[in-house]
């Protein structure tokens, strides 16, 4: 019952603040009614043509009014066609973020286990020599920005070794050689990011007086990080991977571009080259969707490991 | 004399005996005799021998294999109508399946195609082209005289769009004459006509493509030796070889265009890791990375294409010619080929003509002046120095913004501040001919006078600069008419003149081009327009 008292309450506020975006996306872009034309007509196209074509489509009626078809039109279903691609925009975005959303498991995949494995490792007897490697690559790794590692890892593993491809079209079906660079320059910042905070927490959780009477009453070493420390030491990292979920998907832009993968990315970044403005506008309320889902996932989530976490409290935003 | 022939097997025109006096007196070099020739219908075969340049134009020494699928990298932009087109890199995909009346090689000489000959007249104002009775459409229709009037009458049509309709301005009239005949008939003599046939907007499409919805992709049909399988904007087209072609067949089975984007370093990676066989384009960035790259060939030409930061001589402040010379004394041409191309290139002389095309009149250059420049603005009325704004795309890439961060600092030293407008590619083209001055790239034409017919002609349809001068017309349309090679260039002295006492542009250099190819691709050469055509490439075996 609170749980489904938690996802409404969520959802609604998931709704107003889908709303608002929308809003602010169809008013940055389609104030300007004679780009629509142009746009949408192509450079070739007359002032009559594009005049004739803003009333047929109903663009000398009022903003407000514009807005509100819009918002009914994209709710119901009907995204509108895109003017770069030539095809309706709601046959585009699935398929890409299906395949944004492959690259983004792919990275988490890497990220999830080697980072907190290794978070935990090193947390768990600070100052150790484990404990300075880790912190020592997770600081290189995290201090790197995502163009420059794909830059780099590619100059290493396509140019000079030859052992990988360098562009990720995947044209011709899935292909796992092709998706080893992106998911490991998308996991390269993000993995080092996860054992630092890993690391923190377990430093924390491994210095609270109930790891100590565990300590003192003789269990071994494994039973107290297993049965004390690890549900508690989870906590902060889930938070930072549900984080990174959003960021994962939105964020890839700049790796999608490099290795031409053909993602969400890609289509939000060729959509907005092209001032291709249905397509920018679902990719942008799409973006917003996946932000709020992950953003309710990550507090179901996190009130299972930490059951002094009320979600009922957390939803009615009271302590 | 004897050995040289027309392909219609008609009489030589008469000027073909002043060419072969040139040639023979080294008036002319050989290629441009080839060049001239071909244009007044000789065989290029029996030119060749004449010149004796047999071996040179014909030399092969691998026999070509059948076979294989390549892959080429390049950007998969949206194509509905092949004579609207304003990307050169959408017309090599139609180039596979759509064809012209005329073939211009990498060497700028010009071939039979859907016609397989010309005759001009006497005065170059009636052309009659024989066309190849053979040819066929996909859909098993004739390639006939309908076909031809179709399209030329489209090009030029009142309400048409194309800038053909600027290009082909002369004809007047196009009718049937026989059953695989037509006549052309121009206002004006021009002697390159059969050359501007192959403009990359000129390709044939079949007499119902609008009946049919004007839209290629979507229903493809063509005469030539590829069929359009898939096209899909954005990702990949797929081009398959046909059967049942009329003409050669091409050697490749399948040939793949694959949209890696725009970043060239990844279409490198893709070459260096054998994901495709022959990149686009890449530019000065890239030349270092590609020249350490082992197994593949790089490719390099210094075609007449440029940047132009021209100045619309009806716009505030660059409607006072004096502004528009003050700009060009305070340019330095050579800083920005220097240090925008790594002195990759030619300097330019601010006219849009090049010293690699045939009829460049080598007229002095503009020297740098700043004090000069500083003057002419004191008159002009801007003593205090002058705020201007380029707009530019980097629409061939990061060098264009280079080359402009050049000029701004060449023009702060004569107290003209100018602020750069940076606009991504695609939106760039959208405005390109409406801002006051901006940055645009000109693709290469064979002609020098080609280019200045489409871009600074009164009125013309891609005249970005709005320069309207009857003078510069008329001594356009006489250097246009001029066959012999020599007299074209003494022709173009004028247009030159004009152009650049009346300082339309900043013009500042020629880059030069590269491309790349994996080492298997075999006959693949760098055309100076960047017009590709796939049909004499082939795979070598592994």
């Amino acid at each position: 019952m609170t749980l489904i008292l938690f996802i409404v309450r969520k959802l609604g506020g998931a709704a107003a603040a889908m709303l608002t975006v929308s809003f602010l996306v169809y008013m940055a872009l389609e104030v300007n009614v004679e780009d629509v034309a142009v746009k949408v007509l192509g450079q070739f196209s007359t002032d009559a043509q594009r005049a004739a074509w803003l009333t047929a489509n109903g663009y000398d009626d009022p903003f407000l009014i514009r807005y509100g078809r819009w918002l009914w039109s994209f709710v119901s279903g009907n995204w509108g066609e895109s003017t770069y691609y030539r095809a309706p925009v709601i046959d585009l975005v699935p398929d890409r973020l299906a395949a944004s959303g492959l690259l983004a498991g792919g990275a988490l995949l890497v990220m999830v286990p080697v980072g907190l494995f290794a978070g935990l490792l090193a947390g768990m007897r600070p100052g150790s020599l484990i404990d300075r490697a880790v912190s020592l690559l997770s600081i290189v790794t995290t201090s790197i920005p995502d163009f420059a590692s794909a830059v780099f890892l590619s100059a290493v593993f396509v140019f000079w070794l030859n052992w990988l491809p360098g562009a990720s079209t995947m044209l011709s079906g899935f292909s796992f050689s092709e998706m080893v660079l992106p998911v490991l320059v998308l996991a390269f910042y993000s993995t080092g990011y996860l054992a630092r905070v890993t690391r923190a927490s377990m430093v924390e959780v491994m210095g609270t007086h109930y790891v100590r009477t565990a300590r003192l009453k003789g269990a071994s070493p494994a039973r107290i990080v297993w049965r004390h420390a690890l549900r508690n030491a989870l906590i902060t990292p889930v938070t930072v991977i549900m984080l990174q979920l959003p960021w994962l998907l939105s964020g890839v832009i700049v790796v999608e571009v490099f290795y031409a993968y053909k993602g969400f990315g890609t289509l939000l970044y060729d959509a907005a080259l092209n001032s291709d403005i249905r397509l920018v506008e679902a990719c942008a309320m799409v973006s917003v969707l996946v932000v709020v889902a992950t953003q309710i996932l990550s507090d179901i989530a996190y009130g299972w490991l930490n059951p002094r976490v009320s979600l009922l409290e957390a939803a009615m935003g009271s302590k | 004399m004897k050995d040289l022939k027309t392909n219609s097997d008609r009489p030589l025109h008469s000027s073909v005996k002043d060419l072969v006096e040139q040639v023979r007196s080294g008036a002319i070099d050989r290629r441009s005799f080839l060049r001239a020739s071909a244009w007044l219908g000789v065989s290029v075969a029996s030119a060749s021998v004449f010149a004796g340049m047999k071996g040179e134009a014909f030399a092969q020494t691998e026999t070509p294999v059948d076979g294989g699928t390549l892959r080429f990298a390049c950007q998969i932009q949206e194509l509905t109508d092949p004579m609207l087109s304003s990307w050169i890199e959408a017309s090599n995909l139609y180039r596979n399946s759509l064809e012209f009346l005329t073939y211009v090689d990498a060497d700028n000489i010009t071939h039979p195609y859907l016609a397989k000959s010309w005759t001009p007249s006497e005065d170059l104002k009636v052309w009659d082209f024989e066309l190849d009775e053979r040819a066929k459409w996909s859909n098993g229709d004739a390639f006939t005289p309908e076909d031809v009037i179709f399209n030329i009458e489209r090009w030029i049509a009142p309400d048409s769009q194309s800038s053909n309709k600027t290009a082909f301005s002369a004809v007047e009239k196009v009718e049937k004459t026989g059953d695989h005949s037509v006549r052309i008939t121009l206002s004006r003599g021009v002697s390159s006509l059969p050359e501007q046939l192959y403009s990359y907007t000129c390709p044939m499409v079949h007499r119902n493509f609008v009946k049919d919805g004007a839209n290629w992709p979507a229903n493809p049909i063509g005469t030539g030796p590829f069929k359009l399988e898939s096209f899909e904007v954005g990702r990949q087209a797929v081009f398959t070889k046909r059967a049942d072609y009329w003409g050669t067949p091409a050697h490749l089975d399948e040939i793949h265009y694959i949209d890696m984007g725009t970043d060239v370093t990844t279409h490198l990676a893709a070459l260096a890791s054998g994901q495709i066989d022959v990149i686009y384009r890449a530019s000065i960035a890239e030349y270092d990375l590609m020249k350490s790259l082992p197994n593949i060939q790089v490719l390099k030409a210094n075609p007449a294409h440029t940047l132009v930061m021209r100045m619309q001589v009806d716009a505030k402040p660059f409607d006072d010619v004096r502004v528009r010379k003050a700009i060009q004394l305070a340019a330095d041409n050579k800083q920005m080929l220097d240090v925008a191309y790594r002195g990759e290139g030619v300097i330019g002389a601010n006219v849009h003509v090049s010293p690699t095309q045939p009829d460049y009149f080598p007229l002095e250059p503009v020297t740098r002046d700043v004090e000069r420049a500083k003057a002419l603005l004191a008159e002009a009325g801007y003593k205090d120095g002058l705020d201007i704004e380029l707009t530019l795309g980097n629409t061939q890439g990061k060098w264009e913004q280079d080359t402009a961060q050049v000029l701004q600092q060449n023009l702060a030293e004569a107290g003209i501040r100018l602020k750069l407008n940076v606009l991504p590619a695609s939106q760039y083209w959208p405005v390109w001919d409406k801002v006051p001055f901006g940055l645009t790239y000109w693709a290469h034409r064979p002609l020098g006078s080609m280019t200045l017919d489409l871009a600074y002609r009164s009125g013309g349809a891609w005249n970005e600069s709005h320069f309207a001068s009857k003078e510069f017309d008329a001594a356009l349309d006489k250097a246009m008419a001029v066959v012999d090679p020599a007299k074209r260039s003494e022709a173009m002295r004028e247009v030159e003149q004009i152009l650049q006492d009346n300082a339309v542009m900043v013009q500042a250099y020629w880059p030069s081009r590269f491309c790349a190819t994996s080492m298997k691709v075999r006959n693949y050469k760098l055309h100076p327009a960047d017009y590709f055509r796939m049909d004499g490439i082939w795979l070598a075996q592994a």
